[in-house]
C-alpha cells in the first residue's frame, strides 16, 4: 500500500508492545468443550453476508464467513484470508492479493482464487460497501490459484478498508454458491471458512453452529476481529429471545451464558447479580435526526442550524442511557473515540449548544412561521423514540412546532425513502471504518445529503492515499458537516450485553461480539 | 373464507412499510430497495399480487416468506406443535380452575366460598397475563430457581422437560381463561338450582351432592361448553403475549415478527390457517352439545 511508512511503523510497534504487554492466557487453562448458549433478538434476515447491512447478520455472518481482510483492534485493516497486505503497483492502479494456502471450506473444498473472484464480483453488486468500491474497480481476475488481481479504473483510497469491514461484508463463499445465487437473490447455502460452521437453523428456535474442525487459524495473535482463531466450545447456541425482560432473567438464571442488546434499564440489577458480569459494548450507536434535504420545511439549512442550536444534549442521553453515566458519552466527532484513526479532537464546533437564542434567531432568519415539522420515530426501539420525545420538548422550547409521528420501524424505513412524507427521522449511526463509508453524507440515502461542499471533499478523500491527507480532508468534512447540519448529531449511546462468571476469553473490547477464543469454565 | 382471504391479503397490504427495507438493513440505498421488490414481484399493481395470491392458494401454495427462506406451510408446520401444546396445557388449567370453582361458587350461592372465588375470577380477568407471566418468571424461576425462565421442548422428545418448560406459561394463560368460564360456570349453576327438577330432586330427599352433581352440573354444562370453545378460539389467537415474553417458538411468534417485518405471506398464512382452526372448533363444540344435550339433534 502506498500508506505513509510512518503509521505503520507505530501499528508494528503498538502491535509488538501488546504482545507483550497482554496477559497471554495459559494454555493449558482453556477448556475444551461445552455449548455455548447465545441469547439474540431475533431471527436475521437472512445469513448472505453480501445482502444485508442489518446487525444481526453481520454478527452471526462473521462466525461463518472471513474475507481477505479483517479488522484489528486498532480498526485498522489485517490479513485474513489473504497472505498479507496487497502488493499495489506504482500507478496504484493494480492491487494483487496472494491468498493463504490450503484454507478449507465447510465443504471440504479448498478455497482459491477461483472462489475470490466470484465472491468479489458478487459481493460487489449487491452490497453497500461493495458497490462504493466497484463503482471505481474496472477488473477482477485470478492470475493463477492462489493470486487474485484487483483493476481499479482512478486512485482508490478505500480498497483494502472495504474488503475488511465486518459489516455487509466481503465473504468469501465457494464458486458454486457466489455463481448460483444471482447477487440480488439472497444465498440459501451458507458456506464459509470461518471457524464456525453452520449446521442448524431453525427459524425461531435456534442458529446452531459447530466447531469447523479443518480451521486453519493465523499465527498472529488476536487483535481485534483478526488474528488467531481458536474455537473452544464444541457448540455455539444462538437462542432467539425477542423479549428484552426474558433474556435479561435467562442470564440471571445461567439459561443463556451470554446475552446480547439488553435494555439499559436493566444495567443494574445485572450489576447486581452474582454469577453475571454486565458488559457495555462500545461504540454502539451515535443518536441522529436526518433531516429530509429533497423536500419541505427542512430543505432551509437555517431551520436545521436552529435545531442543532437548540438541543441540550447531555439531559437527553442521560435520560435515554437509563441514568447512567458510563453507558453514553458526549462526543462530537463523526467517528467514534474507538475509531482512532479517524477520531476527531475538533474544538469550537456548534454542537451542544444548547443556546435558544440563538435557535430563535435562526427560525426568524428562516422565515419560520411555526408550520409543523413531521418527526418520525418508532417505539419498536426504545431510545429511539426516547430520544425524539426529548428533542421535542427541547425544540418546542426554542419555538419549533414539532409533530411526533410514532410509526413501527417497518414504517419508518419504508417512508424515509419518500421525500413527500416526513421532514426528519431518528435513526442510529453505527461504526462506519472509513471516511467514504458515512452514508448519511450521500446522495442516495434517505435524508439525500446532496452538499457540493461535501461532495467535493469525499470525491478527494476517495482518491486521496496518504492518511494524514485525508484525515486534513476528514476534518474539513466535519467542518462543513457542522455548517449544513445534514442531520443533527447528538451523542454516543453504549450497549449493553452480559454473560456468566463461567465464560471466559470473551474480548469485551469489539463492537460486536465474537465467540471464537471464548472458553467455559464449569 | 374467501373474504377471510381477501380482507387479510387487502389489510396487510394497506400497512405502510416494506419487507425489502427491512430485510436490506438501515445503510441500502433507494436503488437496491427497488431491485430487491422487483425480485419479490412487489413492483407488481396490487390487483395482479392478489389475483396471483388466488392462483397460488387454489394450488395449496401459500408462497414463499420474505425472510425465512422456506415456504410458509413448511413454517407454519414447524410452530404449529408448540402452539397446540400451549393452548392444550393452557385450556386444561382453565378447565380445571374455571368448571370446579364455578360450580362451588354457584352452589354456594353468597357463601365465603362464592365471594372468595369470585374475587379472584375478578382478579383473573383484570390482570393483563404479561404482568402475571413476568411475575411468575421473577418469582418461580429467578427467585426460587424452580423452572427455566422460557423456551420449549417438544413433548414428543423430552416430555419432563417438555413440562418444565410449559407449566408457567399454562398457568398464566390459563388462569385468566379461568376466570371467564368459572364466572360463566356459576350464573349457569345458579340459574338451574333454581329450576322446578331441582327443587323436585331435593324435594324426593336426594343427598345435595347428587343433586349438584347429577341433575345440575349437567344441565349448567352447555353454556360452559361454548366458553370453552371461546376460550380455545381466544387462546388460538391470543396467545402471542405469552409465547413472546416465555419465548415459546410458536405462531403467535411468527405472525408478530411477520407483521413487524411485513413478510405478507407468512400474515396471510397465519390468519387463514387461525380462521379454518376458529371453524372448526366451532364444529366440535356443536357436536359436543348434543352429547351433552340429548334434546340437541343436528338435522
Amino acid at each position: 500500500m502506498s500508506h505513509g511508512k510512518t503509521p505503520w511503523a507505530i501499528l508494528s510497534l503498538t502491535a509488538l508492545v501488546l504482545c507483550i504487554a497482554a496477559p497471554v492466557p495459559d494454555a493449558a487453562a482453556q477448556k475444551k468443550g461445552g455449548v455455548l448458549k447465545v441469547g439474540n433478538l431475533g431471527e436475521p434476515p437472512t445469513l448472505d453476508a453480501h445482502w444485508t447491512t442489518a446487525t444481526i447478520t453481520e454478527v452471526l455472518a462473521q462466525h461463518i464467513y472471513e474475507g481477505l481482510y479483517a479488522l484489528d483492534a486498532k480498526a485498522q485493516p489485517i490479513p485474513m484470508l489473504a497472505e498479507g497486505m496487497p502488493a499495489v503497483s506504482k500507478d496504484a492502479l493494480t492491487y494483487t492479493f496472494k491468498l493463504r494456502q490450503g484454507v478449507k471450506f465447510h465443504n471440504g473444498k479448498e478455497m482459491t482464487s477461483a472462489d475470490v473472484v466470484a465472491s468479489l464480483n458478487r459481493w460487489g453488486q449487491q452490497s453497500t460497501y461493495g458497490k462504493n468500491l466497484y463503482a471505481r474497480v474496472a477488473d477482477v481476475r485470478a492470475v493463477d490459484k492462489y493470486t487474485v488481481q484487483m483493476q481499479v479504473k482512478e486512485k482508490t483510497a478505500t480498497v483494502v478498508i472495504s474488503l475488511a469491514i465486518p459489516n455487509n461484508s466481503a465473504a468469501i463463499y465457494p464458486k458454486e454458491i457466489a455463481d448460483k445465487f444471482k447477487p440480488s437473490e439472497k444465498a440459501t447455502e451458507w458456506i464459509g471458512t470461518g471457524p464456525f460452521k453452520l449446521v442448524e437453523w431453525k427459524p425461531d428456535r435456534h442458529i446452531k453452529m459447530v466447531r469447523f474442525d479443518d480451521y486453519q487459524p493465523r499465527k498472529e495473535p488476536a487483535s481485534g476481529y483478526g488474528g488467531r482463531k481458536v474455537v473452544h466450545v464444541n457448540e455455539l447456541l444462538w437462542i432467539p429471545v425477542p423479549d428484552a425482560a426474558t433474556r435479561v432473567a435467562q442470564i440471571e438464571t445461567g439459561e443463556l451464558d451470554f446475552a446480547d442488546d439488553l435494555d439499559l434499564n436493566a444495567y443494574d440489577r445485572l450489576k447486581k447479580t452474582s454469577g453475571v458480569r454486565p458488559i457495555v459494548a462500545k461504540p454502539y450507536y451515535w443518536l441522529v435526526a436526518v433531516f429530509n434535504k429533497k423536500e419541505g420545511l427542512m430543505t432551509n439549512q437555517k431551520l436545521r442550524q436552529a435545531w442543532q442550536a437548540a438541543l441540550d444534549i447531555e439531559p437527553i442521553m442521560k435520560n435515554v442511557a437509563g441514568g447512567h453515566r458510563e453507558l453514553y458519552r458526549m462526543d462530537s466527532s463523526l467517528a467514534f473515540v474507538e475509531n482512532a484513526p479517524w477520531h476527531t479532537k475538533l474544538e469550537a464546533l456548534p454542537w451542544n449548544e444548547h443556546n435558544r437564542d440563538k435557535a430563535r434567531r435562526l427560525l426568524r432568519e428562516a422565515g419560520y412561521k411555526g408550520e409543523p415539522i413531521r418527526f418520525m420515530t418508532t417505539q419498536e426501539y426504545k431510545w429511539m423514540y426516547d430520544f425524539a420525545l426529548l428533542s421535542k420538548q427541547q425544540l418546542e422550547d426554542a419555538g419549533f412546532t414539532i409533530d411526533l409521528q410514532v410509526v413501527d420501524w417497518a414504517t419508518l424505513v419504508k417512508r424515509r425513502n419518500n421525500a413527500k412524507e416526513y421532514d426528519a427521522f431518528t435513526t442510529g449511526i453505527g461504526n462506519a471504518f472509513d471516511p467514504n463509508h458515512h452514508v448519511y453524507l450521500t446522495p442516495n440515502w434517505p435524508g439525500w445529503t446532496d452538499d457540493e461542499d461535501i461532495n467535493r471533499l469525499l470525491t478527494e478523500l476517495a482518491s486521496e492515499s496518504d492518511y494524514k491527507k485525508r484525515f486534513a480532508l476528514w476534518e474539513q468534512v466535519t467542518r462543513v458537516f457542522y455548517d449544513k447540519v445534514p442531520v443533527a448529531r447528538y451523542g454516543d449511546l453504549f450497549g449493553l450485553r452480559a454473560m456468566r462468571g463461567h465464560v471466559k476469553g470473551f474480548d469485551t473490547t469489539l463492537e460486536r461480539p465474537r465467540f471464537h477464543n471464548v472458553w467455559l469454565e464449569k | 373464507m374467501l373474504v377471510v382471504v381477501t380482507v387479510v391479503f387487502l389489510l396487510i397490504h394497506l400497512i405502510p412499510g416494506d419487507p425489502v427495507a427491512v430485510i436490506l438493513g438501515p445503510e441500502a440505498n433507494a436503488q437496491q430497495i427497488e431491485d430487491a421488490r422487483r425480485q419479490l414481484g412487489l413492483d407488481r399493481p396490487l390487483p395482479e399480487q392478489l389475483l396471483r395470491f388466488y392462483a397460488r392458494l387454489l394450488r395449496g401454495d401459500l408462497g414463499q416468506s420474505y425472510f425465512l427462506d422456506r415456504p410458509v406451510t413448511q413454517a407454519l408446520w414447524e410452530r404449529a406443535e408448540p402452539t397446540l401444546m400451549l393452548m392444550l396445557s393452557a385450556l386444561v388449567v382453565a378447565i380445571v380452575i374455571g368448571v370446579p370453582s364455578g360450580i362451588v361458587a354457584g352452589a354456594f350461592q353468597g357463601s365465603w366460598w362464592d365471594r372468595g372465588l369470585m374475587a379472584l375470577a375478578l382478579l383473573g380477568v383484570c390482570v393483563p397475563g404479561f404482568w402475571l407471566s413476568l411475575n411468575f418468571i421473577y418469582l418461580f424461576s429467578v427467585r426460587l430457581g424452580w423452572l427455566p425462565v422460557a423456551g420449549y421442548a417438544s413433548v414428543f422428545q423430552d416430555p419432563v422437560a417438555a413440562a418444565r418448560y410449559m407449566l408457567l406459561p399454562a398457568v398464566s394463560l390459563g388462569f385468566n381463561q379461568s376466570a371467564l368460564i368459572a364466572r360463566i360456570a356459576r350464573s349457569c349453576m345458579i340459574e338451574v338450582l333454581r329450576q322446578d327438577y331441582i327443587r323436585t330432586a331435593r324435594a324426593k330427599g336426594l343427598a345435595e351432592q347428587s343433586v349438584i352433581f347429577l341433575h345440575a352440573f349437567r344441565n349448567a354444562l352447555v353454556p360452559v361448553v361454548t366458553v370453552i370453545g371461546i376460550t380455545m378460539a381466544i387462546l388460538i389467537g391470543g396467545a402471542v403475549v405469552t409465547e413472546i415474553v416465555f419465548n415459546i417458538p410458536g405462531l403467535g411468534r411468527l405472525i408478530i415478527s411477520a407483521i413487524l417485518r411485513r413478510d405478507y405471506p407468512v400474515v396471510q398464512g397465519v390468519v387463514l390457517l387461525t380462521a379454518a382452526a376458529y371453524m372448526l372448533i366451532n364444529l366440535i363444540v356443536d357436536m359436543v352439545y348434543a352429547y351433552i344435550d340429548p334434546r340437541i339433534r343436528y338435522a
